[in-house]
């Protein structure tokens, strides 16, 4: 055990270094300086250790600690509950969010890169690494609940018995979680990717966070002690399910089917084993419908042939969002009516806060799943040719995918533009009418600055080489700074006039500059990486 | 019209690929571009087609008027693994391909077809359903309505079933009048086969093999020798 333990280490440690070194590489002007053998060089390799160490202790709780600051104290702040309530709340919190995380995440069945080097490549004992790395990740929740659950339930009035619970509850769910998908795959052969929840499992999750959060709302917590029963059920559940983990037969057949398909675990390969499968992917997206044809001609007929063959990849998860937004608003509309702070409280989030949205916003755009689908399943193939990467025609194709990538976004912009702007009204509304328009309108250029802000970068950077891995480095830092610069704009806080204008023309102005350059420069810049 | 390269050269991280290469290839002929695995074929075809940013050198077209660089659309580049708009048929393709395409004296879309040997009941399948060989050769379609001026064939017949591959072998050498061809392989005996000059990648540099008086067997000997001096270099 102890000789597994210490292969998992070494190798996760030397791959985790190479990505680290070949993140530093990739850097737009640090890399030009870094030498080619940077592999190989000592004092790199050292500095790039201790980055690994760093990160394998800071992970244990940095995120456990951000879960807790945002997830329930951030809730917790906005309910504004009193003393023995707040407490009583961050139990009830814990207990429901604990039950959501159970199924998203149980360490086992994330197909990470690391099982398929140790377990497929190298061909390591898959039961023992299983359990070995298992138990660590189930130490690692440990030691970053506990810490966490003092940090944050003792100022809030909870008893350190009930603390010191928390974190055997969350590992016990874990470990409940993995023997029931264990019991899952033995008796009905069907693997589990807990990063592709399936539909029973999302409506879990859902149900756990309603609970969460809506309960409170209705100030209905759980009672102390019914948190306390449900952390004493937790942990006793986790140690029955204890026998099936260590007795279980089949891992190395079940990580074979795991792995075989997982998207994340693809892309690592490296190989000719990666293009192939990501292949198989991208085709799958294809529809084989053969009433779909178009009338149209050049550069449209091929666009239309595309968006109406992608129509599922493509539309499917704008149109989710926007169900999501219009249950989201009636939900709220809902709320108003029965719990009338609420209504308040949301009137002044909208006043005050709309550049909280460019966060949402962020997430909510379908620009990169967007150019990820037009470079996999069309330029990959077509920028072998000559005439594709004809000046004229790369713009004239600009164009057309501009309009197309905005009716896309449009979607959930426009339903959640059009949302708030009713919440906005139902919720007390603002002394000037203009500030409904303004409030849609600044929602509606936030969709469309996303979704010109992803072409443009595609178009400028085009960060994929031919085997369909992203390899550019600038491409990276960038949507890495318009993740930070959107993260920023949840604590500005400006009036929805001022802020709606502003945004309006940042979106004009970035539109007009974003497409000059596409023009300037996607002739020379829109090529296969090689 | 012959295809002039000069002083092109190109590193990768410190290691010089391409050595300051000056070639010229003729009109109306078939080159098999041999050289050792990483010798830098690839590199070559990438540099000449533009995907790859040359760290010196120039290339150029030259005929009895003078001399111009090479456009996107004088280069045509065949990859040995077959890269077609999956999400079309056979058919749209060559229609989109038509429509933005001036081509000279453009023909019904099944003549092109029947000249490629695609079966019409193949014609109007999803690309993303054709077998290697199929995509193969609709791939090398559409360069040859291009009419390149400069056709690079990187493997082209690797994994090739067989009758697939003579049809392929007979197209080029019917293609061949009019336009340079530029084929590299690791089989000897295709290149030999199907060539009219072999050039070997070694050491960074272009060097034509000189066929002279010798026979077949001599011939291949001295290829050879040449491509395992690269292991002593």
């Amino acid at each position: 055990m102890l000789k597994t333990l210490r292969l998992s280490f070494a190798l996760r440690n030397t791959y985790r270094v190479n990505a680290i070194l070949y993140a530093v590489k990739q850097m737009p002007l640090l890399g030009r300086v870094i030498p080619g053998t940077v592999y190989q060089i000592r004092g790199f390799k050292i500095f790039a250790n201790v980055v690994s160490v760093l990160w394998e202790i800071v992970s244990a709780f940095l995120g456990k600690y951000l879960y807790f600051l945002l997830m329930i104290g951030g809730a917790l702040s906005l309910y504004g509950l009193p003393g023995e309530a707040a407490g009583q709340a961050f139990l009830h919190m814990l207990v429901f969010l604990s039950l959501a995380g159970m199924v998203l995440n149980t360490y086992m069945f994330n197909p990470t890169k690391d099982k398929y080097y140790a377990m497929i490549l190298l061909g390591m004992d898959a039961r023992g690494y299983t359990l070995v790395n298992f138990f660590y990740a189930v130490l690692k929740v440990l030691a970053g609940f506990a810490l966490c659950a003092l940090l944050f339930g003792l100022p809030l009035g909870c008893a350190l018995w009930q603390c010191l619970l928390i974190p055997f509850f969350v590992a016990g769910l874990k470990l409940l979680m993995a023997a029931y998908a264990l019991r899952d795959y033995e008796r009905r052969k069907r693997v589990r990717n807990e990063n592709n929840p399936t539909g029973p499992f999302w409506v879990f999750v859902a149900l756990c966070l309603a609970a969460a959060y809506g309960l409170p709302f209705l100030d209905a917590c759980l009672p102390a002690e019914a948190s306390a029963a449900f952390l004493c059920a937790g942990i006793l559940l986790g140690l029955l399910s204890l026998r099936r983990i260590l007795t279980f037969p089949d891992y190395r057949l079940m990580y074979k089917e795991l792995l075989a398909g997982a998207p994340l675990v693809t892309v690592q390969m490296g190989s000719e084993a990666t293009a192939k499968v990501q292949r198989e992917q991208s085709l799958k997206n294809i529809s084989a419908d053969s009433s779909i044809t178009s009338g149209r001609k050049g550069f449209e007929y091929l666009n239309e042939l595309f968006i109406r063959r992608h129509r599922k990849i493509l539309w499917r998860s704008a149109k989710r969002i926007a169900l999501a937004e219009l249950a989201a608003a009636a939900g709220c509309l809902a709320a108003f009516r029965f719990v009338p702070e609420f209504r308040a409280g949301i009137n002044e989030l909208l006043v005050t806060s709309l550049p909280y949205f460019v966060f949402i916003m962020y997430f909510l755009n379908r620009g990169a799943g967007f150019t990820a689908a037009l470079f996999m399943n069309c330029d990959h193939s077509l920028l072998t040719y000559p005439f594709y990467k004809k000046p004229g025609f790369i713009l004239k194709l600009f164009q057309i995918r501009l309009r197309e990538i905005v009716k896309v976004n449009l979607l959930p912009g426009a339903v959640m533009g059009a949302g708030l702007a009713l919440l906005l009204f139902a919720s007390g509304g603002t002394d000037s009418p203009l500030d409904y328009w303004i409030l849609f309108m600044s929602v509606v250029s936030m969709s469309i600055f996303f979704s010109v802000h992803y072409l443009t970068l595609y178009y400028l950077l085009q960060p994929y080489n031919a085997g369909t891995e992203l390899k550019s480095g600038t491409y990276k830092v960038i949507t890495m700074a318009t993740y930070l610069a959107s993260w920023a704009m949840i604590q500005v806080k400006l009036p929805i006039l001022l802020f709606g204008l502003l945004m309006i023309a940042f979106c004009i102005l970035y539109c007009i500059a974003a497409c000059l350059l596409v023009y300037r420069f996607a002739p020379k810049t829109f090529r296969l990486r090689m | 019209m012959k295809f002039v390269i000069e002083h092109l050269s190109k590193s990768y991280n410190g290691r010089q690929v391409l050595k300051d290469i000056d070639f010229a290839f003729e009109e109306g002929k078939i080159y098999g571009l041999l050289g050792r695995n990483g010798a830098g074929k690839t590199t070559l075809f990438n540099c000449l087609n533009g995907d790859l940013r040359t760290d010196g050198g120039s290339f150029y077209f030259e005929d009895g008027t003078g001399r111009r660089d090479a456009a996107p659309e004088d280069i045509g580049y065949v990859l040995s693994m077959p890269t077609v708009p999956e999400f079309m048929t056979a058919r749209e393709f060559l229609k989109f391909f038509m429509d933005i395409h001036e081509v000279k004296e453009p023909k019904p879309l099944d003549e092109y077809f029947a000249r490629m040997s695609i079966a019409p009941e193949d014609r109007d399948k999803l690309l993303k359903d054709y077998s290697h060989g199929m995509k193969n050769k609709m791939q090398m379609l559409i360069h040859i309505i291009a009419e390149p001026n400069l056709l690079l064939l990187d493997e082209p017949l690797t994994s090739l079933d067989v009758v697939v591959a003579e049809e392929m072998k007979g197209l080029l050498r019917s293609l061949k009048a009019g336009r340079i061809t530029v084929f590299s392989t690791h089989i000897m005996d295709l290149a030999l086969d199907l060539c009219d000059e072999i050039v070997l990648l070694s050491h960074g540099v272009l060097e034509k093999v000189d066929k002279s008086d010798l026979d077949r067997k001599e011939f291949k000997e001295r290829i050879l020798e040449a491509l395992r001096e690269e292991d002593h270099a």
